[in-house]
This record gives structure tokens, C-alpha cells and sequence, in this order.
């Protein structure tokens, strides 16, 4: 094939600008950076409760605050690699990671419904806190993640906005869980995992249209 | 002959640091890449026109490559984003159909692309779907011919078209 003088590439190689690399190392310092900066604003505002740390918590604090921190690692990491596109990435690991963390709140409404006491868990006096909280806290985590996709080339915008909303709630939930000392299931499996969800919804509604290129 | 995989990434990576001369060299390069690439895929009027805009997509998103990925993978997953947004925006030509006469001959390379290729996502579409997207975006159809051609109403031409692009969309960085 006969190479044909292109005036755009010259054109383009005049401005040429170094540029620093989006790295996934530098990307995972980002989103590490952002998660201390969630658990430090938390300790700030509500204090870090720190019975869990003496063992007197139940294990549904640590393990509905572990899957948050799990689900909201993988979704944040997919984020990252999706700045970065190529053929033959894949984001399947989220989807299982979701799966796993929906056992809490399906575990609880099966739970509660079969005590009788579905009304009684949903009639709780913090559960606005519970909710707003995470939510105001997930601003950190989802606005690095989508400053760090606008920088990138996400090829997915509706399946990056969605992880910008997991990652973002979920990371955001866990700051603040570590904040909350009501840790019976029915309270983290409904009020904790409601700020999650909603920011599944938000984040696949709003993030596309910042992040088209 | 395009240069390798290795030899591209080391010229991006100059580029990277603000190498003009790596820079031309690789966007030749590139250029010389995609129109293979978008061969029998493009319909060879506007295909001039999306080898520039990928040239543009690369040079703006230059920094969202990681140097300890591989590179081409990358410029297809940016290759494959533009076609699919430029099928989106063709809606009629007068350009006659594509036959294998742009072609140029199959070499080794064909077989480490193919899994790259454009053709690899058409397979997780409908044949219906494929089929309303070659004609009216690719051979430039209008939906009424294509609805001729086809049997497909005029209503389920676009409806096809519509569901195929956005199924397209969500699969740029699918390999198989």
C-alpha cells in the first residue's frame, strides 16, 4: 500500500505535548487516596466506632463491611482499566462480586419477613443518617473515579457510569459503617445497603454524559 | 508491511515523552493500521474521513495508554469506539457497494488481528440486526431499499439498526 502524505499527522505531531501515562498504579493510588480521605472525613464528623475493633461488635458489622469494601475494590478497579481501554478486557468480576454482596439485603428481607418484623426494622429512627451519610461520603470516591475516566478513553460509558455508582456507593458505605454501632442485620442489610443502590442508579444516570469523548 | 506490535509500542512510548519524529513515524504508522482495519467495513468514501478521526481520538487520549499493556489492543478498542459512533451518524450514500477490491493481500498478521477485528462483533448480533447495519450504514441503503432487500418492514430496518448499534456499543472491548 502506497503511503500517502497525511498534513493532519504533521499537524498533530506539532503539537505534541509530553504526557504523563494513566497507569494502573496510578490509578489505584487515586482510588486509595480517596477511600482515606472518605474514612478520615467520617472520623471527623461521626467518629470511628471502635468496639468492632475490641471484638464487641456482631459479625454482621464486619461482614457486610467487608463485602462493601470488596465490592466497592473490584467495581473501582474495573473503573480503571476502563480509562484504559483494549479488546479483550473484562469487567466479569463485578458482576459477581454484586452478587455476592445482594445476598445481604435478600438474606435480610427473607429473614424479616419470616419474624414478622419487616415494619418494625424499616421504622428506624437513624435510617435517614444511614442513607444520606454514605451518599454524601461516595462524592469522594465518584468524583476521582470520574475525573480519572474523563482524563482516560472509557469505550463503555453506561457500564462505566454504573461502576462509577457501585464503586462510589459502596466505598462510601464503608467509611461510614466503620461510623455506625447499630450492626444488627436487619439494620446494615436494609439502611446500609440502600446508599449503594441509589448510587447504582445515580451513577449509571449521570456518569455517561461526563464521560463521553 | 505495518510495523510489529513491539516496534509501536517503543514508538508511543517515545511519543509519550513528547518524541515528534516517534510520533509521525507511529501515526503513519497507524494510519496505514486502520485502513486496513476498517477495510470492507467502511464505505470507501468515508473511510479517509474515520482514519483522520481515529488519528485525532489517539493523539487526544495518547495518555490512556499504559505502557505496560500492549498496544494494539488499545488502538482497536479506540478504533472499534469511532466506528461504532460513526455507523450512528451515517445515514445515506451514494457510494457504490464495497467488493473485495480495496483489499489488500492477507499476510500472517491477519491471524493475530483477527481476534481484534470488526467482524468479531458482528457475530454476537442477530443476523437481522448485521444485516439492516451492512446495508444502510455500510452499503448506504436507504431503509426503504433495505426494507426491499431484506423483507424486513421499514419499521423493523430501524428498529434492527437502532437495538444492533447499541448492542455494538456495549461490546468494543469484547476479543471473542
Amino acid at each position: 500500500m502506497n503511503r500517502v502524505p497525511n498534513p493532519l499527522i504533521d499537524q498533530l505531531a506539532n503539537d505534541l505535548a509530553p504526557v504523563k501515562p494513566m497507569t494502573m498504579g496510578a490509578g489505584m493510588a487515586l482510588a486509595a487516596l480517596a477511600l482515606a480521605l472518605s474514612i478520615a472525613g467520617i472520623g471527623l464528623t461521626d467518629g470511628i466506632w471502635m468496639s468492632p475493633f475490641a471484638g464487641q461488635a456482631s459479625p454482621f458489622f464486619t461482614i457486610v463491611n467487608g463485602a462493601f469494601l470488596l465490592l466497592g475494590l473490584a467495581c473501582a478497579g474495573a473503573v480503571l482499566r476502563m480509562a484504559s481501554p483494549k479488546v479483550g478486557n473484562s469487567y466479569a468480576g463485578t458482576g459477581w462480586a454484586m452478587a455476592m454482596t445482594a445476598i445481604v439485603p435478600v438474606a435480610t428481607v427473607v429473614m424479616l419477613i419470616g419474624r414478622g418484623d419487616a415494619l418494625v426494622a424499616i421504622d428506624h429512627a437513624f435510617a435517614v443518617h444511614c442513607v444520606t451519610a454514605p451518599l454524601l461520603t461516595s462524592l469522594v470516591s465518584g468524583g476521582a473515579l470520574v475525573w480519572w475516566l474523563r482524563r482516560g478513553a472509557p469505550v463503555s460509558a453506561g457500564h462505566a457510569g454504573l461502576l462509577v455508582g457501585l464503586a462510589a456507593g459502596a466505598l462510601g458505605t464503608f467509611a461510614y459503617g466503620l461510623s455506625c454501632s447499630f450492626d444488627t442485620a436487619a439494620h446494615l442489610g436494609l439502611w446500609h445497603m440502600a446508599p449503594v443502590a441509589i448510587a447504582a442508579l445515580v451513577g449509571r444516570i449521570t456518569v455517561p454524559a461526563l464521560i463521553r469523548w | 508491511m505495518i510495523a510489529d506490535e513491539t516496534a509501536l509500542a517503543r514508538l508511543m512510548t517515545a511519543s509519550q515523552g513528547g518524541d515528534r519524529n516517534a510520533y509521525r513515524v507511529l501515526l503513519a504508522e497507524v494510519q496505514l493500521w486502520l485502513e486496513r482495519y476498517f477495510r470492507r467495513r467502511v464505505a470507501p468514501a468515508h473511510l479517509d474521513d474515520l482514519v483522520q478521526e481515529v488519528l485525532l481520538a489517539v493523539h487526544a487520549k495518547r495518555a490512556s495508554w499504559d505502557p505496560s499493556r500492549a498496544f494494539l489492543p488499545w488502538l482497536a478498542a479506540i478504533a472499534r469506539y469511532r466506528w461504532v459512533d460513526h455507523l450512528r451518524k451515517v445515514y445515506r450514500n451514494a457510494e457504490e457497494e464495497l467488493g473485495n477490491h480495496d483489499a489488500v493481500d492477507d499476510s500472517d498478521e491477519e491471524a493475530v488481528l483477527a481476534r481484534m477485528s470488526l467482524e468479531r462483533l458482528f457475530v454476537h448480533l442477530p443476523e437481522k440486526q448485521v444485516e439492516a447495519i451492512e446495508l444502510v450504514k455500510i452499503e448506504g441503503l436507504s431503509i426503504a431499499e433495505a426494507s426491499a432487500r431484506t423483507g424486513q418492514s421499514e419499521s423493523l430496518v430501524k428498529v434492527n439498526i437502532h437495538r444492533g448499534l447499541k448492542k455494538l456499543s456495549a461490546l468494543v472491548e469484547k476479543a471473542d
